[in-house]
């Protein structure tokens, strides 16, 4: 061997060395820290999961019903009203006990059956019913109207074909839409899918950030920094381990949460490849960590760049498209979108757990997920650098 | 109780804050921009579905019926595809949420008398936006069923086509959305929202303000000196109280102005309820701060301790009246559900002190109680 | 709120018989941790009374349980005749106690202004307006801070921190103040200025003082004390009573070969260590002539220079109460051997280990450093003196390569610091002032991370680990976090760290600040060690003076500059040279005598607890001139001596006649 390649062979082995002790380093002082060992857990498992008790459906939304009518007829109609939707809450005598009921939001609908209701019916004159909908919140609001809506329009049909007198087997002599639906990727649309990811995914963000911050903001807190400056550590070999652990700690966490929180009590189905949503995380994670890196570097303390990672987390929510797919968005946000790296690594995730994708569809956010995120990182490790000169 | 003392606590307060520029942008960056964030954020609003058609038929009565679809604002048509095996990819990596395959002899069937299947395919990932579509679709298909049949049955019986129509549609609905008839979802989220960030915010700054002075010894001004308990505790708490206090008629703005909400109710009472709720979220804090004894495990402590009966139990998301009761019980508990009601009743339901007078009540009760366990939790001589 | 108007005047305080405070039996534990265990003391109005001990001790806690604002355990407190025992019973007499907590500052306000702070301290304690104005005015000018009441508190120096908390916690006259630890980290002079102005304002206002502080050397600062180790009382009394509590000389000698004089010397008295060139015995004997025969006995065969008796200090008595006492560091006392490695590697520098030519650094247009020079030999320990901000550990980042200098140049172990900065941080090791290594992992691992660190081969690191521990006394604690560790412990683990690559070179940033008497001679007998046998250079930076007595050749800085640089017996030499012998004088009146002697015109004159020092040209004149000055005013003169002036002597007079210097120009 050459004099040469024999030095090289023991700066490499040097290198080497001196990155694995650091990193060991730092996973055991991580380990140490009650403290935020209990956060990174709560935050993986039962941060996750009561995210999943967020339902965003109509869940037995309270209806009063005026009933004017008090006929057969009617009480079929409000009988088709049921949970899981919605659940009857009772009579009132009149609009104006309606109104204030749905102003102390102690009815989401009321509905309004007026008298001869049955009379109209059984004559064949049109009739109307009304449904007064809370839509203080909209989504309720909007789903109560869409629900209620189906349940009248198909009461109606109903009544039509018996007036008809057409029956199940006549339908097939009716022109008419046989229409069906299939939900992809969550077929029984259970909302206890969506909320979860999305939480696990703005948390991977956190601690991306937050994590390699506070071990580099530690060093400075306690003053061990200083030990390692004098010691033939470069910047970058005081840098890199803390990076390389924190993405080892979040992998750790997420492996956690998926398999425990997300297979095991939410069954996501999992449809791609999970090696592939690793990879993809952990380039997320270096990414991300170049912003915890510059926060360090202008925090004195933890409580600093905690405060600091608050304000940085909001643009970067906002413009990921976590809580509203890109299509609903303002055209002037949604070209800025592009700039978060969340948004890239949100469309990879939904993509590879639920849609099944892999490299084929997805490989556009992933090369934007490489160049911003080898932006946000570079910027990072210089501004990281340059502190120590 | 010493005004004097007071006075002297609250001016070193405000000087503290006022030339810690990180604190003092946190303490008005944090809730302008998580407003922001939320606001243009979170939209409810499901609108321009992008979806594509697989028409298989390619027939004039095809094209009508797809054309229900292509019209509507709730729907953005991306584009035609030739087989289905195209649509898995557009929906896979979120070209389109929705696809439309109208299967051959469409037309056929229905002129014969026939009903003729159609098919809808959608993207399941945002199960509200989902059940949303779904609504709208079935909708769309109604209507067009509605006129297949009444044609149909004017042409069997012999009706006018509006006898059919009535015939055919016996009961009709008439929809009233009261409070936001526009179904604008920024309107409600804006005024949750105020729970959401009054919520997190004065708590944060509360516990960080008390917890720094234990951190870095400067509490032991107030052990040694003759200042009493409640002095320090209002000279301490009013400053972040102002702060909570101008958040207030900061986001009450952005509400109304940023975000278009309509203001219904009574200014003055929203206004010192919302008062009464930041004293009750500052008091929150300040339970945080006598067993945190770092500022991180404060920050750590405050978001675990506000984020669940904010999102959970505030309404914010599930109304209460659709919890079991086990949970009603315990968003009860919670201050976060009364205020969610006082927004919202105070902006778009247009109600007042009237009616909202209970839930204030029950605001300044948690305020009082919190204030006063503080009180008696916080020594002058401490065991550590 | 009566008790502020009450001492608005400069009346002498009547003594009267009861005590202010009286601590019976008081013990006070942290969950599982004891931290005092059985302390009674009584201090009488009017007096100076000093809690003295390391880290940890109790102090602390001791201080805050008297001034209301801890619970304990057990025992008794009374405070001006107030039985502390509830926080009601607190609260009463918290109008008439003022309380620094430890810590330079951190009681103030960061953000606020000089006058911002005094102001809030005064409308905490409801001080009136004109009050306030006048006492402001007073503290201010004493403290000589009225030019900077504008200033944030964050951007003083740590002296006027000191002096500012000082003002903040005597605004409203209190009639006991509680200083815990006022002087640590506070450079000589500042410190001597400090305790003028308290021992001033105390006798002025006729307020009782409580006072901690980890320096034994302050202990004449005290009319009474009591030294407090892991929670008890070791001794109390006036700082001579505890001096004879352990009787013994302290013997002086200088000998060759100083290493082998030093193992057989610790085998007999465990209380030897190497100060510079000369070893000093701590001999259990009162007599003189037989510590200094025994002396001899052990030293049998070696080529004795210099043997002679020196009086012994409160430190000495300290440790040897300790022993007395089997609360020492059974370490150090069990090892008294310092393993040396077999092959040390040869200093690839020749002789220069270290070389400072020109070095100057600038930040904005402030000079941290001008033009300083200096060498170091290998086997040679090297003390940079100065206060904070003088520039010392400027100089060391440039020398250590992490900060580049605006000017000049610099060898270090053979390497230069311009081209090759990358092989002198192989090449040295490293120990801070905080204790700087990792407080979340254990012993070994921290020293198993700076071998890899350094690269130190495979196969030798478990070699090395050994060494380390051997050499610095952790058998036994491998295994424990280093946060769990005294500071003694700690610091030696440091140094550990720092040798585990076998450096040639050694900087330490002031070591052994914090660490207790016995943990800072062991400390000083590993670098000893190391310097003597293994030939390595140490360049080590302090304020402390005691520990500048150590080195084998000083340089002093001050405002980045190096003043003087020779050998400690030089520098005295210089002094005595320059401004003449020290004297110290004892009277039966000391503060009447100090006024007198300050008058007179001599220069320095301070007060030592009871004693007042000076500095004369002439001695036998100025003793006669003090004797005839006293005696005129009816004051006993009981004794006036020459004495060896210490090197904080030197750099508190180098340090003045430079201020005046700058001052007259």
């Amino acid at each position: 061997m050459s004099r040469f390649s024999k030095t090289t062979h023991h700066a490499v082995y040097r290198w080497w060395s001196r990155m694995v002790a650091m990193t060991g380093k730092e996973l055991r002082q991580l380990s140490r820290d009650y403290l935020l060992v209990g956060a990174v857990l709560f935050l993986f498992t039962l941060d996750v999961m009561m995210a999943g008790g967020v339902k965003m459906d109509l869940n037995m939304a309270t209806m009063m019903v005026h009933d004017a009518d008090h006929s057969q007829a009617s009480r079929e109609l409000i009988y088709r009203f049921q949970p899981p939707y919605f659940k009857f809450g009772g009579e009132i005598l009149n609009q104006k006990e309606g109104i204030e009921l749905l102003d102390q939001g102690k009815a989401l609908v009321v509905l309004d059956i007026p008298p001869r209701f049955q009379h109209d019916l059984i004559q064949g004159k049109p009739t109307s019913v009304q449904l007064q909908v809370d839509t203080g919140n909209t989504v309720l609001g909007t789903l109560a109207a869409s629900y209620g809506g189906q349940i009248i329009g198909r009461y109606g049909f109903d009544i039509a074909l018996q007036r008809m007198n057409i029956t199940d087997a006549g339908l097939a002599s009716v022109p008419m839409l046989a229409d069906s639906h299939r939900v992809w990727y969550n077929p029984n649309q259970k909302d206890a899918w969506f909320m979860p990811i999305s939480e696990l995914l703005t948390i991977i963000t956190v601690l991306a950030m937050m994590l390699p911050a506070a071990a580099a903001v530690r060093e400075k807190e306690r003053g061990t920094i200083e030990q390692l400056l004098v010691s033939p550590l470069t910047p970058t070999q005081i840098m890199l381990p803390k990076v390389v652990a924190m993405t080892l700690v979040i992998l750790l966490g997420t492996a956690l949460s998926l398999g425990l929180i997300l297979r095991g009590v939410f069954d996501v189905p999992m449809k791609g490849s999970i090696p592939l949503f690793f990879a993809v995380t952990a380039l997320y994670t270096f990414a991300m960590s170049g912003l915890g890196l510059f926060i360090s570097t202008v925090s004195r303390n933890l409580a600093q760049a905690t405060m600091l990672i608050i304000m940085v987390m909001m643009p970067i929510i906002l413009l990921s498209g976590a809580w509203t797919p890109p299509e609903a968005m303002p055209p002037g946000i949604r070209q800025a979108m592009y700039l978060s790296p969340l948004y890239y690594y949100i469309e990879m995730a939904y993509g590879i757990l639920l849609k099944g994708a892999g490299l084929k569809l997805l490989w556009d956010s992933l090369l934007g997920l490489t160049l911003i995120g080898s932006a946000v990182f570079g910027f990072g490790v210089w501004r990281f650098r340059r502190q120590f000169s | 109780m010493n005004l004097h003392r007071i006075k002297a606590i609250i001016y070193k307060e405000w000087r503290e804050i006022l030339r810690d520029r990180l604190f003092l942008s946190l303490a008005f960056f944090v809730p302008v921009s998580m407003m922001l964030v939320f606001g243009y954020g979170i939209k409810m609003d499901v609108e321009n579905i992008p979806f594509a058609v697989l028409d298989q038929d390619r027939s004039a009565m095809s094209r009508d019926y797809l054309h229900l679809f292509m019209d509507s604002r709730y729907f953005d048509y991306q584009g035609d595809v030739q087989n289905e095996r195209e649509l898995e990819p557009l929906l896979a990596d979120s070209k389109i949420r929705f696809a439309i395959i109208v299967p051959p002899r469409f037309q056929e069937n229905l002129l014969s008398g026939r009903p003729a299947p159609v098919q809808s395919l959608i993207d399941g990932t945002f199960p509200f936006r989902t059940a949303t579509s779904k609504g709208y679709v079935i909708a769309i298909n109604n209507a067009f069923n509605g006129k297949l049949l009444a044609g149909f049955i004017s042409k069997k019986m012999g009706l006018s086509p509006e006898q059919a129509a009535s015939l055919v549609q016996p009961v009709k609905l008439e929809l009233r959305y009261l409070y936001n008839q526009e179904l604008k979802s920024i309107w409600s989220i804006a005024p949750a929202m105020m729970m959401f960030i009054l919520m997190m915010t004065p708590p944060f700054l509360t516990a960080l303000g008390v917890v720094r002075e234990k951190e870095n010894g400067s509490i032991y001004n107030i052990y040694s000196s003759t200042v009493t308990r409640a002095e320090f505790l209002i000279g301490k708490l009013l400053p972040y109280l102002g702060i909570s206090a101008v958040n207030v008629v900061i986001l009450w703005f952005m509400a109304a102005q940023v975000f278009g909400a309509p203001f219904k109710g009574d200014p003055l009472f929203f206004f010192l309820a919302s008062v009464v709720y930041d004293s009750c979220t500052t008091g929150i804090g300040l339970l945080v701060s006598l067993f945190a004894n770092t500022q991180v495990a404060a920050m750590m402590i405050t978001v675990v301790v506000t984020i669940i009966p904010s999102v959970l139990y505030s309404g914010l998301l599930v109304p209460i009246a659709s919890m079991d009761a086990a949970s009603q019980f315990e968003a009860h508990l919670f201050p976060a559900m009364y205020y969610t009601d006082i927004a919202i009743g105070s902006f778009l339901k247009g109600i007042g002190m009237e009616q909202l007078w209970g839930r204030a009540g029950a605001l300044l009760l948690y305020t009082l109680v919190l204030w006063l366990v503080s009180y008696l939790l916080f020594h002058k001589r401490v065991r550590a | 709120m009566g008790q502020t108007a009450l001492v608005g005047d400069t009346q002498p305080v009547l003594v009267t018989p009861e005590p202010v405070v009286t601590v019976r039996d008081i013990c006070k534990r942290y969950r599982k941790q004891i931290a005092v265990e059985g302390v009674d003391l009584t201090i009488q109005p009017g007096e100076i009374y000093g809690l003295i001990g390391p880290d940890g001790a109790g102090k602390s806690s001791l201080m805050k349980a008297i001034a209301g604002v801890l619970t304990f355990d057990r025992g008794q407190l009374e405070v001006f005749g107030e039985r502390i025992d509830s926080e009601a019973a607190a609260e009463r007499v918290k109008g008439r106690i003022g309380f620094m907590p430890q810590g330079l500052g951190l009681n103030l306000y960061a953000e606020l202004s000089v006058e911002e702070n005094i102001d809030f301290f005064a409308a905490l304690r409801e001080v009136p307006p004109e009050l306030l104005a006048e006492r402001k005015h007073k503290l201010l000018t004493m403290t000589r801070l009225e030019n900077f009441l504008d200033r944030p508190m964050k951007q003083l120096s740590g002296g006027m921190k000191q002096k500012l908390g000082l003002i903040c916690t005597l605004i409203h006259e209190p009639k006991l103040v509680i200083l815990d630890e006022p002087t640590t980290g506070v450079d000589p002079v500042s410190r001597r200025d400090f305790w003028a102005i308290l021992a001033d304002l105390l006798r002025e206002r006729g307020i009782t003082a409580l006072v901690s502080t980890a320096y034994m050397d302050e202990a004449a600062r005290f009319h009474r004390l009591s030294l407090i180790y892991a929670g008890r009382v070791l001794a109390e009394g006036e700082p001579d009573q505890i001096r004879q509590q352990a009787p013994g000389s302290l013997i002086e000698i200088k000998v060759e070969p100083q290493i082998e004089a030093l193992r057989r010397l610790k085998v007999k008295f465990p209380q030897t260590e190497a100060v510079g060139a000369v070893i000093r015995v701590f001999v259990a004997v009162a007599s003189t002539e037989q510590a200094t025969e025994q002396v001899k006995a052990v030293l049998d065969g070696l080529a004795i220079d210099d043997i002679h008796g020196i009086e012994t200090e409160l430190e000495d008595a300290f440790v040897a109460l300790l022993r007395q006492r089997h609360l020492a560091d059974e370490q150090a006392a069990a090892n008294p051997q310092i393993p040396v490695t077999t092959a040390a590697p040869t200093p690839i520098g020749g002789e220069i280990a270290i070389e400072a030519a020109g070095l100057s650094r600038e930040f904005g247009d402030f000079r941290a450093v001008d033009n300083v020079s200096f060498k170091v030999m290998s086997g040679e320990i090297f003390g940079l003196l100065g206060a904070n901000g003088a520039g010392k550990t400027t100089v060391i980042k440039m020398l250590t390569g992490i900060l580049p200098p605006s000017g000049g140049s610099g060898q270090v172990a053979g390497a230069n610091m311009h081209s090759a900065s990358q092989a002198i941080k192989e090449r040295i090791g490293y120990v801070s002032q905080a204790f700087s290594l990792y407080q979340d992992m254990t012993v070994l691992e921290n020293i198993r991370l700076y071998a890899r660190i350094y690269a130190v081969p495979r196969k030798q690191i478990n070699q090395r680990t050994e060494w380390v521990i051997e050499m610095a006394g952790l058998a036994g604690v491998e295994n424990r976090l280093a946060g769990k560790l005294s500071m003694g412990i700690r610091q030696r683990l440091a140094l550990g760290c720092a040798l585990v690559h076998r450096p040639q070179v050694l900087f330490l940033d002031e070591p052994t600040s914090g660490v207790d008497p016995i943990g800072r001679r062991r400390f000083w007998d590993i670098l000893m060690q190391m310097a003597r046998v293994e030939k390595v250079a140490i360049l080590v930076t302090t304020h402390n003076m005691g520990e500048a007595e150590h080195c084998d050749h000083l340089a002093l800085m001050h405002a980045g500059q190096i003043i003087t640089d020779a050998t400690p017996e030089q520098m005295k030499l210089s002094l005595q040279r320059d401004a003449g012998e020290l004297l110290e004088i004892v009277t039966d009146q000391p503060l009447m005598a100090l006024q007198i002697v300050e008058q007179a015109g001599f220069e320095g004159a301070a007060l030592f607890g009871q004693r007042i020092h000076l500095l004369a040209k002439d001695p036998e004149q100025a003793g006669r001139q003090i004797a005839a000055l006293l005696a005129q005013k009816q004051i006993t003169l009981l004794g006036i001596h020459p004495r060896i002036p210490s090197i904080e002597d030197v750099f508190v007079y180098r340090i003045m006649a430079r201020e005046q210097e700058a001052r007259s120009r």
